[in-house]
């Protein structure tokens, strides 16, 4: 008998990190899988992205944590002792570069209705640019092909797979959608929706207006770029100089962060700012 | 309380096969003693237990005991099964009356022949992917009967060819004829003229099989109906026979290949003629160089081959791969030829790459450097395999994909 592989999923990081809940099924030896939001049912992950930082863990053997940002945030990963190859593939590479990651699904429910999700490293590789952007591609797809799942899925009195298969979704997003729609009262769509666009756009050369922050964005990736030197730029000359632009004290903070998180910028000392 | 008599005998009489005057006496002599009529209705059922009426196929339920029935047998096969660590032939098929057709597993060689019309008494019956399974065991007492029975005539279920899974019955289907080939073929030492080729329509290829000579040819468009699936070699392939309809229509079919979603492929059990797209995630151990036998071109180990002994190996270049698209997982076997294409590289280069490091372990890390992660469309077909789907790639190649066309696309799609 032929037992299915379990898919590896491209899921962004912010949409993973939502998630709060878990799928167990009663059958022995089956695997546990995190049910995200937007009814992705995953056990096994496939994600790109910017190597921003690693960590040396404690215990026995080598374990490593790694943080790997998307468009929309930060993968946790981790290399275990088991992996001790991966942990050393991640040392190697240089801080930041793009990496893909393939792992499982690690879950950390430290008390009831508490939910850590980040990810067990199976293989990890150096990357490049076009695999990055064919990934964060493949990712969107994905979402959006389970943003249009669930909203056919609260259009039905009772949404069962067998109906979503049906219309001609495949079955795995159907199962997913449908616990999701179960298990999460309320699905914020339009916010991801929002943030699918905002992760398209990344990949696109013509940048739409998405939020009022892309407009400083820019601004502030070209202040870092001017004036960056090889161990990158005090981070309060990069706000000193935002201001005179015309852009609130408050909102450069805030960009920054944001920059970070998509893994455009970088801070390869405290203090100091660097394009990636 | 007439009533409930009533419904009491309604009920013994659905269930054994007795005269109806005979079960109103001994209803009412257990009454009589004062005997509850639950009770009473246990003891008479009990009591005519051993005359259990034949049932309907169509009336047999999943997990139930004691099963009697009249019924054909339109397809047999038998398979080895582990049972407690001891290997065991077993027989499954389907069998059916004019109210339904039902899979069936035989724990014991009955003899039993497609076309034989047979009486079963004490069969059991289990539940397979919702449906009841009609279980003959040691128990399980069969007799061949002379007469033949009418088979049920339900509409048949219209499917496209790539929607087709092993275990499928009465399925309706249109196709082109795309190859065909007459064999001889002892079944129960019998000796039968089957045909067998493949078919296709726009979705899909598929092998098929057909039990009776309906005088199909090549490029010609057929209807056929009350086939059924099962899975061959890897592979789903449609089968049919003198149970089925088959008619040739005045059509054309142009079959475009298309890519087919990964789950697609698992989901079918595997296919023909496949045309997949999906990201190279790992690679196979023993992926790279390899040596051959000469003689019978097994894999050699250190010089030796198993079957021929010592031999001057011939060095081959082979990946097997895990290709994944994000809904399902498949391995990919690539040959030399269409490794070379892939990596760009011919095999006498990875040879000497190799010999100068005297390590053949380079040429492996130098594939997976150039495949992992990268996506890849693989042509091919699938090949029989236990824990993966595994095909055998007959063309590939690295896809370059435009991503930032294809964003603007997606966005284009999703307006504001």
């Amino acid at each position: 008998m032929i037992k299915m592989r379990e898919p590896a999923w491209r899921i962004f990081a912010a949409e993973y990190n939502d998630s709060m809940h878990v799928a167990e099924s009663k059958v022995e030896k089956s695997p546990k899988y995190v049910i995200t939001p937007l009814g992705a049912k995953v056990n096994r992950l496939y994600i790109v992205g910017v190597l921003t930082d690693l960590e040396e863990m404690g215990g026995e053997g080598i374990r490593r944590k790694a943080r790997i940002s998307d468009p929309t945030g930060s993968h946790i990963v981790y290399a275990e002792t088991f992996k001790p190859e991966v942990a050393g593939i991640l040392a190697d590479i240089q801080i930041p570069s793009y990496v893909a990651i393939v792992g499982k699904a690690r879950i950390y429910e430290p008390e009831e209705g508490v939910l850590y999700v980040s990810v067990r490293a199976e293989i990890a590789k150096e990357v490049n640019e076009e695999i990055r952007k064919y990934w964060i591609l493949e990712a969107c797809k994905n979402m959006a092909l389970r943003i249009d799942a669930i909203k056919e899925g609260m259009n039905m009195k009772n949404p069962s797979v067998a109906n979503l298969v049906e219309i001609g979704y495949p079955t795995i997003i159907a199962e997913g959608v449908v616990e999701a729609i179960k298990l999460y009262k309320e699905i914020d769509i339009e916010h991801y929706e929002i943030l699918l666009k905002e992760a398209l756009s990344f990949i696109t050369s013509k940048k739409i207006d998405i939020k009022k922050n892309l407009e400083g964005e820019e601004k502030i990736l070209k202040i870092i770029g001017e004036m960056q030197g090889n161990e990158g730029v005090d981070w309060e000359k990069v706000v000193e100089e935002a201001i005179k632009t015309g852009i609130e004290k408050d909102s450069v903070e805030e960009i920054i962060y944001s920059l970070m998180e998509k893994g455009l910028i970088y801070e390869p000392q405290l203090g100091k700012i660097k394009l990636v | 309380m007439n009533d409930e008599i009533e419904e009491a005998v309604e009920e013994i009489i659905s269930i054994v096969n007795v005269e109806r005057e005979k079960i109103e006496d001994d209803l009412k002599r257990f009454i009589d003693y004062g005997v509850p009529l639950s009770q009473a209705k246990d003891a008479i059922l009990h009591k005519y237990g051993k005359l259990s009426r034949e049932r309907k196929i169509k009336d047999i339920k999943a997990n139930e005991r004691g099963i009697n029935t009249v019924g054909k047998i339109i397809f047999i096969d038998e398979k080895e099964v582990e049972v407690r660590g001891e290997k065991r032939k077993i027989f499954h098929g389907l069998i059916g009356d004019e109210t339904a057709i039902i899979p069936f597993t035989a724990w014991k060689d009955f003899n039993i022949k497609v076309g034989d019309v047979l009486r079963i008494k004490n069969a059991s019956s289990s539940e397979w992917e919702g449906n009841p399974r009609l279980s003959f065991s040691e128990w399980t007492e069969i007799t061949k009967l002379d007469y033949d029975i009418e088979l049920i005539k339900r509409a048949p279920k219209k499917y496209n060819l790539i929607d087709l899974k092993s275990g499928l019955s009465n399925v309706e289907v249109r196709g082109k004829i795309v190859e065909i080939e007459e064999r001889e073929v002892n079944i129960a030492d019998e000796v039968r003229k089957i045909f067998s080729g493949i078919i296709e329509d726009e979705t899909a290829r598929i092998r098929f099989t057909s039990w009776k000579d309906f005088s199909l040819e090549e490029n010609k468009v057929y209807r056929i109906k009350g086939a059924y699936i099962r899975n061959w070699r890897g592979a789903p392939q449609l089968i049919f026979d003198e149970n089925s309809d088959v008619e040739k229509l005045d059509e054309e079919i142009f079959r475009e290949r298309r890519v087919i979603p990964i789950y697609k492929v698992v989901e079918a059990g595997g296919g023909i003629d496949l045309l997949i797209e999906g990201t190279i995630l790992e690679l196979r151990k023993d992926s790279g160089i390899i040596f051959r036998c000469p003689k019978c071109n097994r894999r050699t180990r250190e010089g030796v081959c198993e079957e021929d002994g010592n031999v001057d190996a011939i060095p081959d270049l082979r990946i097997r791969a895990l290709v994944d698209d994000g809904t399902g997982a498949v391995d990919v076997i690539f040959n030399r030829e269409v490794s070379e294409k892939i990596l760009n590289r011919k095999m006498d280069e990875y040879l000497s790459i190799a010999k100068e490091a005297m390590d053949y372990d380079i040429v492996t890390e130098d594939i997976e450097d150039k495949l992992i992660a990268h996506p890849v469309r693989v042509y091919g077909d699938s090949i029989q395999s236990d824990f993966i789907i595994t095909i055998f790639a007959k063309d590939a190649e690295i896809i370059g994909i435009d991503a930032e066309k294809e964003a603007n696309e997606l966005l284009a799609s999703m307006g504001d």
